[in-house]
């Protein structure tokens, strides 16, 4: 399999401060990377550095064979940028962006308008073509955005932070679409700071904490790479000291989420029969009691050793119950 | 398909009309200052027509652009909307050439809108509408492209319009516009010369006033062909720098 996207050892300051430090991956050929990292890990540089909108201070980037330094055009021809923020321009309507950016990539006089509409169809805005876009949503402006970056059929696509913000049936949309993109050998290369995103969608994951590459491999390879303790997660009747939880027999660490408790054991099967005598002796019922597979946040907790980041959605865990 | 500069910069060239210049606000914003000015320095009729008329042409020019243009790059910088035409397939100088021919294009219409009933009224000649429209495009393009450059320097609109000001006002005096070149003390004649405003008042003054090019007319449109040049340049590296 060939490399759609090479990076050796990029490096960027922005007034001194190091913004990425000597970070290498490659990414596959019709696959779909995650860069998954807190705020300010320096995912966006990496992007910005990637699709040609920053220079970057040392080492050397290529996107589909063309070094981003000097052959940075001819990349940009051939892939898609979907930024953080929906940067379409209020003043046109849907269609009218979809047109300037056709335009923009070079796609032929004819076939504007049909490529336009296909993707007003298939982003459900069809309807709204003629919608100046400062009367649009913000779940309609990001699929215009996403829209615009696919007009010119690009065989690599960068998408920073696609879901933040979204409501969770725009957000699965847009996550059914990279899964669609992948299907017709399209690269897809993403940002996102949602662990449970970037398990889901991507095919390799690089974990970036202050500007460096933390972890790189497969999400399954990641999370087996983590073993020893297993993680219960328990929720009581009302809530509890922690530190009180932290001393019941067999319990190593304690972390609170909202209503819950993700305990960190060293087995199971002991730490149930103390959890339960810890409720009685506090006067509290067991609501739930789970024991948890191995996450991606959980190998990233332990590189990095800070928590990283919000749930999905706001709904969805970010582990599965076994 | 790879598409060729010009394309690209005409393309740019056309959104920005769309988006910026084909506004009502917009349009009658560039005709405020230098009327009232015209008020102010030609009901005294102490100059001729022609000379009041080709200063107030490319007043009208340099304010209309060069205001709208000193926003247009700063707030595609603040929305985002620049990175939407860095990461195309355009030459960052593509995208600042594009920005300066939308100013080219306002310039013939903001020019027309004074000119023509001006000209009526006063009952002034206009010896080559030919020269005359060429002399309004090159200025049209001149001042927008320096409208880009204060624009790719600023981080936010205020800025831009700070530095917009800071360079319009003192041309609107010192260009020969309302006082010739000819009666001004010679440091700040001399201090005219380096003006982009200062020649194309002379060529417009010029093409009123002689139906073919003059030697006078063929420096002016040279010197702000090349001033144009220049400052497409310049913005182009200001612009990459702002946004490294």
């Amino acid at each position: 399999m060939t490399d759609a996207i090479q990076v050796e050892g990029l490096t960027k300051y922005y007034d001194g401060l190091l913004a990425l430090d000597q970070v290498t991956f490659s990414v596959d050929e019709g696959s779909v990377f995650g860069l998954l990292g807190p705020n300010g890990a320096g995912k966006t540089t990496t992007i910005r550095v990637l699709t040609g909108l920053t220079r970057p201070s040392g080492g050397r980037a290529s996107v589909l064979g063309f070094d981003m330094a000097r052959e940075a055009v001819k990349a940009k021809q051939r892939i898609g940028v979907v930024p953080d923020i929906s940067n379409v321009y209020e003043e046109l309507s849907a269609l009218q962006n979809l047109v300037f950016s056709a335009q923009l990539y070079g796609v032929q006089r004819s076939e504007r308008r049909t490529r336009a509409r296909e993707l007003l169809e298939s982003f459900g805005l069809w309807e709204r073509a003629d919608s100046r876009v400062i009367h649009l949503s913000h779940g309609m402006r990001r699929r215009l955005t996403v829209a615009c970056a696919l007009v010119h059929r690009p065989q690599v696509l960068f998408l920073d932070e696609p879901t933040t913000g979204l409501d969770v049936q725009s957000a699965r949309q847009l996550r059914s679409m990279v899964g669609d993109l992948r299907d017709t050998g399209v690269t897809v290369f993403l940002t996102t700071h949602y662990i449970e995103e970037a398990d889901q969608l991507c095919d390799r994951v690089a974990m970036i904490n202050r500007g460096r590459i933390a972890a790189l491999d497969s999400p399954e390879a990641l999370k087996a790479s983590v073993t020893g303790s297993r993680v219960v997660e328990v929720a009581f009747s009302r809530p509890t000291v922690e530190d009180e939880l932290e001393k019941v027999p067999g319990v190593l660490e304690v972390h609170r989420l909202g209503d819950r408790y993700r305990l960190t054991v060293g087995s199971e099967a002991d730490v149930f029969g103390a959890l339960v005598d810890y409720g009685r002796a506090k006067g509290l019922m067991i609501v739930s009691l789970n024991t948890l597979k191995t996450s991606l946040e959980d190998v990233f907790l332990r590189i990095t050793g800070s928590t990283p980041v919000p749930e999905l959605d706001g709904a969805e865990g970010h582990r599965r119950n076994e | 398909m790879e598409i060729g500069s010009l394309s690209g910069a005409l393309y740019v060239a056309w959104k920005d009309i769309r988006v910026y210049y084909l506004k009502a606000p917009n349009l009658t914003y560039g005709l405020i200052m230098p009327v009232s000015l015209y008020l102010a320095f030609g009901v005294t009729g102490r100059m001729n027509p022609e000379t009041l008329i080709s200063g107030l042409v490319s007043l009208v020019i340099l304010f209309g652009t060069m205001s709208i243009e000193a926003v247009a790059v700063v707030m595609e910088k603040q929305t985002r909307t620049i990175d939407r035409l860095l990461v195309a397939p355009l030459h960052p100088m593509d995208l600042v050439l594009g920005k300066a021919l939308a100013g080219a294009f306002l310039g013939p219409i903001l020019g027309a809108i004074v000119l023509v009933p001006l000209s009526v009224y006063a009952g002034a000649s206009v010896a080559n509408p030919i020269l005359v429209f060429l002399a309004i495009i090159v200025s049209g393009f001149t001042f927008s492209a320096l409208g880009v450059l204060v624009s790719s320097y600023a981080r936010w609109t205020p800025e831009a319009q700070m530095y917009s000001n800071f360079l319009r006002f003192p041309m609107a005096f010192l260009a020969g516009t309302f006082v010739p070149l000819e009666s001004m003390p010679p440091f700040m004649a001399g201090f005219a010369r380096l003006l982009p405003l200062t020649y194309s008042v002379d060529a417009l003054r010029e093409a009123m006033n002689f139906a073919y090019p003059t030697a006078t007319y063929l420096v002016d449109m040279t010197v702000l062909t090349l001033a144009s040049a220049l400052l497409v340049l310049l913005s182009t590296w200001v612009l990459m720098r702002s946004l490294d």
